[in-house]
Order: structure tokens, then sequence, then C-alpha cells
């Protein structure tokens, strides 16, 4: 074994038992369903910022805009770079609303089943919302595996097909204790993250001899992505559409932008934090923590054109991360980037997975069961093998990848952007979004973003969907009546009428209580009896 | 280049502007469930 062999496999083994660690003592926060899935809304600020972090840095990020900042150069950091922090921007401002209720909803689907079917016995918007949710995730999940296989494979030297059967290890170990464990384990890799990203960073610094010289060779390089590849017109890195064109850039900004705003796992983020004011917050801490991680993956991502100009024949740019720390850095900086990067990919598909998992199960079989007491204890068993079994099913179809990461992930918050983009953010800020004008947002949204995508005859599939679809639900708004009053009147006002409150506690499957009436404290005032 | 440093500098500077905004709704609205503590980005 050579001496890098043996420094990567002992931070690999220090790396997992500190998940062993995290994970033990995050299991005795586990109590209710409620905490599987949300923390039980009471996470503050520190924790809220580390997993919105690791969410957010997925192997899309450390490993996909690496690869496209070295397939395209500048407009990688438009598109993904500029997209994603313009939807973390934007963030806070819904963040604040979905979390106003006194009791929250606990998963996407439930809130659109409060939002848009409050009285219904069965939903049938909830088990749509958590089907087409289901999709969505699992190909988020397949991504993040595919990321994994390729940095395990770097570092163990097992072949990728074998490799990504080492994600269910963690797997099994993180999901055991559902949403705080995850938490908790996406907290220390957001820490292993920004550190081994900074290292990376300082490597390809020290082996390209500092920006001016990265700068200076991806304004000149012509040489191709992948060795014996067509050359790429000169200069064309520096500028700002690259290799895209303005309207295939602008699909790509809209899609990471608008369309992950909202992407179901980011609502259901927003329900977690113990207040509104937290949530907000929350975000534009995790915005900030955001700067130094992408600053660093941009110089990898450039230095690398320098270091490395063309890919061998037969790897992806998703492979240029790992293979440029791997040839340029020293071992030990090497094995805590890699590990970084597996931190990445494993902390963003637990979320994923349990999103999946409670969609499936919870909004799904659940909700189909009708509108009975929740046993929790049952439940959140339950739930924990629906995260497992998908992650085998996720491992399986990662064998072969049919996606690069990135690009995967903008289209996967394309269609999410299409079709709920203004069912969440009307549903929210406007008393009058309605149940008909949702179905038929959601439909339009979808039928036009999949045409789009199918035939390739939008250059903005994203933009074209939302157009048709606010045009489609203004007309149905025109033509249907308002809402009744169960459906929006948590998100606008803090004390809430009864029968408001027994139908979130019903949409909950749980007990009315008395309690639930007290009203809301205000600043300055003495509590109300 | 520079356009996408731009870009995504004034992106960075937006997301304090909305932060603000989200902030100044909850202390406006005195809730303390809601997170109101009289100042804007002290939280409890």
């Amino acid at each position: 074994m050579s001496e890098r062999a043996v420094i990567y496999t002992l931070i690999f083994a220090l790396y997992i038992g500190f998940m062993i660690w995290s994970v033990l003592k995050s299991l005795r926060q586990v109590e209710s369903f409620s905490d599987f899935t949300t923390g039980g809304h009471r996470m503050g600020l520190i924790l809220g910022v580390g997993t919105s972090v690791a969410t957010w840095v997925s192997v899309a990020s450390v490993m996909g805009v690496p690869g496209y900042l070295y397939r395209t150069g500048a407009a990688a950091i438009i598109g993904w770079v500029g997209g994603w922090f313009f939807c973390t921007a934007m963030q806070p401002l819904l963040a604040y609303k979905i979390r106003m209720p006194k009791v929250p909803m606990r998963t996407f689907p439930e809130f659109m089943r409060l939002r848009y079917e409050p009285g219904a016995e069965r939903s049938q918007l909830q088990i749509i919302v958590a089907l087409l949710m289901f999709v969505g995730y699992f190909i988020f999940t397949h991504l993040q595996v595919v990321g994994f296989g390729i940095v395990f494979n770097t570092i163990t030297g097992i072949p990728y097909e074998y490799a990504i059967f080492g994600f269910l290890l963690i797997l099994a170990l993180t999901c055991s204790g559902g949403f705080w464990s995850v938490a908790a384990s996406d907290t220390i890799n957001s820490c292993l993250i920004l550190g081994g990203l900074i290292v990376g960073a300082g490597a390809v610094l020290n082996a390209t001899g500092g920006v001016g010289n990265i700068m200076e060779a991806i304004a000149a390089t012509t040489a191709p992505v992948n060795e014996g590849g067509e050359p790429l017109p000169p200069g064309i890195m520096m500028t700002a559409a690259g290799s895209f064109g303005v309207g295939a850039l602008f699909s790509i900004f809209l899609s990471n932008s608008f369309g992950s705003l909202v992407a179901p796992h980011w609502i259901t983020r927003f329900m977690a934090p113990k207040n509104a004011k937290a949530a907000a917050l929350q975000m534009m801490w995790t915005l900030i923590v955001l700067i130094p991680i992408f600053c660093c993956l941009i110089t990898i991502g450039l230095g690398a054109k320098t270091l490395m100009p063309s890919l061998p024949v037969g790897k992806t740019t998703d492979y240029i991360m790992p293979l440029i720390m791997d040839s340029y850095a020293p071992p030990i900086v090497a094995a805590i980037t890699l590990v970084a990067l597996l931190a990445a990919s494993v902390s963003t598909a637990n979320s994923m997975l349990l999103n999946c998992s409670t969609s499936l199960f919870y909004d799904v079989y659940v909700a189909l069961s009708g509108n009975k007491i929740l046993n929790q204890a049952q439940a959140t068993r339950r739930l924990r093998v629906c995260v497992f079994l998908l992650g085998v099913v996720a491992v399986i179809s990662a064998i072969k990848p049919p996606l690069l990461l990135a690009m995967g992930f903008t289209y996967v918050y394309g269609a999410f952007g299409s079709i709920f983009f203004w069912a969440v953010i009307l549903g929210v800020y406007s008393k009058k979004m309605n149940r008909q004008a949702t179905y038929v947002t959601i439909l339009v949204g979808l039928c036009t973003y999949l045409y789009g995508r199918i035939t390739g005859n939008f250059t903005n599939p994203m933009l074209m969907s939302a157009t048709f679809s606010l045009v489609a639900l203004l007309i149905t708004l025109k033509l249907t009546p308002p809402p009744p009053l169960e459906a929006y009147e948590a998100f606008f006002k803090a004390d809430v009428s009864e029968p408001t409150m027994r139908t979130i506690r019903r949409i909950r499957h749980e007990e009315f209580s008395p309690e639930d009436m007290k009203p809301a404290e205000i600043l300055g005032e003495p509590a109300k009896l | 280049m520079e356009l996408a440093f731009i870009i995504w500098g004034c992106v960075i500077v937006s997301a304090i502007v909305f932060t603000i905004i989200a902030c100044t709704v909850i202390e406006k609205s005195k809730v303390k469930r809601w997170g109101a503590t009289g100042n804007l980005f002290k939280y409890e």
C-alpha cells in the first residue's frame, strides 16, 4: 500500500468514526415523528445554518461546478454559482412565511394540502405532489450516489461500479436517527467541506503559481475538454455566456434560482427552525458561509484547466476535482479534500432520501390510510426502513450514470420551478390563490416543461412554463371562488380561529388541544391567559 | 469574467436586503412567537 493510500484510508476511517459518534449522540434526540421529519420545529440558528450549508453543498456544487468551470469558464459562475446564490438570497422572504404558523406542517405535500385542500378527507393534491417530489428526489439521490462513487473510487481504487455500494454503509448510519441525525452529521460535514476546500484551493494556487497565472492560462487556452476532442475557441472561457449562448445560460440561471427557491426540501427546511425570524436569518448566514466555499470551488475549477488542460478520454468533467487533488495536492491535503467531497455527497443524499421517503411513506401511504391518529413510533420505524430501501435502489440506478452532476440538478430544479413556483409563492403571499388554480398551474407547468425539454423547442423551458401556468392560473382564479379561511389564515395571522387550528391538527394526524388556542405573546404587552 | 463576478456580488448584496425586509415585517408585528425581539437581527 502506498503512503498516499494509507493516508487516504486513515482520514476516511477518522471521518467514519466521527459520523458514528455524531449519530449515536443525536439518536437520543429522536422523540416523535415530527422530530424525525423536521426536528420538532425547534432548530436553532447554528444547527440550521450547518444543515442548510451542507444541503446546498452537494456533489453538484463541489464536483459539478468545478467541472463546468473547467468546461466553460465564467459562464458557470453566472449559471450555477449566481443562480444558486440568488435562490438563497430570496429564501428569507419565503422562509419566514412558511414558518409563521404556530403549528407548522411537516412535509411539503402536507403544506400543499393545508393551503389548498384543508377540508378534504383524503387529499389528492397531497398525493400528487408527493409522487412528483418522489421522482425529483430520487434523481437527486441518484446523482449524489454517482458523486460518491467517483470519489470513493479515487480514494480506494475500487472500481466505480462497486465503490457506489460503500454509500449504503454510511447511509445506514446517518439515516438511523432521522432529521436530527441528518442535521448533526450535516453540520460536521459543512465544517469538513469548508476546511477541505480551503486546503484544496491552497494546493491548486500553489501548484499553478497564483490567480494571475490561472487567468492568463484560461484566457489563452484552446485545449479541448477531453484529449483528442475539438479545440475550444480562443478566449471563450473568459466570456460571460461561454459555450452555452445567452439564451441557454439564462435558462440555467432561472432553473437554479427560481426553480430551486421552491424545491420541496427547502420548504421542509423552513419548517424546522424554532421561529420565523430564525428561518429568515438561517438562509442569510447560509449564504455568507457559502461565499468562501464557492471562492475555493472557482479557484479549483479554473486552476484545473491550467494544471490539466484536457481530461483523459472516458472521464467526464465531474472527475476533475478528485483527479486534480489526487495528482497535484500533497497526500494529507488531498485526503481531507476528498473526504470533504464524500461528506458533500453523503449529507445531501441523506437530506434528499429523507424527503423522498417521507413523501412516499407519510404523504402517500399514511394519507391514503385516512385521518387516523398516527402511531409515532411505528411511523418512524417504517420511515427508516423506507429511507434505506430507497438508498439501495438509488445505488443500483447509479451503476450507469446518464447525466453530468450539475446539469442533472438544473433539470430537476427547472421542473420543480415549473410545477410549484406559483403554487408556493402565491400560497403564502396571496389569500386569493385557491385549489383549482393550483391544479391548473401544476398541470400546465409540468406539461410545458416536459414538452420543452423533450422536444427542445424552447430555449428556456422553465420561463415558458412559468409564463403559461401564470396565465392559466389567473384565468382560473377569475372563474372560481376564493379559498376557505382555514386554507390561508395561519400564514397571515399569529392567532388563528379554532376551525383553522382543528384543521391543522387533523391534517397532522394529531388531537386538537385547548392549549393550541392560547393567544400569541406580543412584545411589550403582558402575556394573555 | 468581470461580469460574472459583478452579478455574483449583486446577488450577495440582495440577500442582505431581502433578509432585512423579512426581519422588519416580523419586528413590526411584535409577535414573540415569530421571533420579534425589538432588534432587527437579534434572535432568541
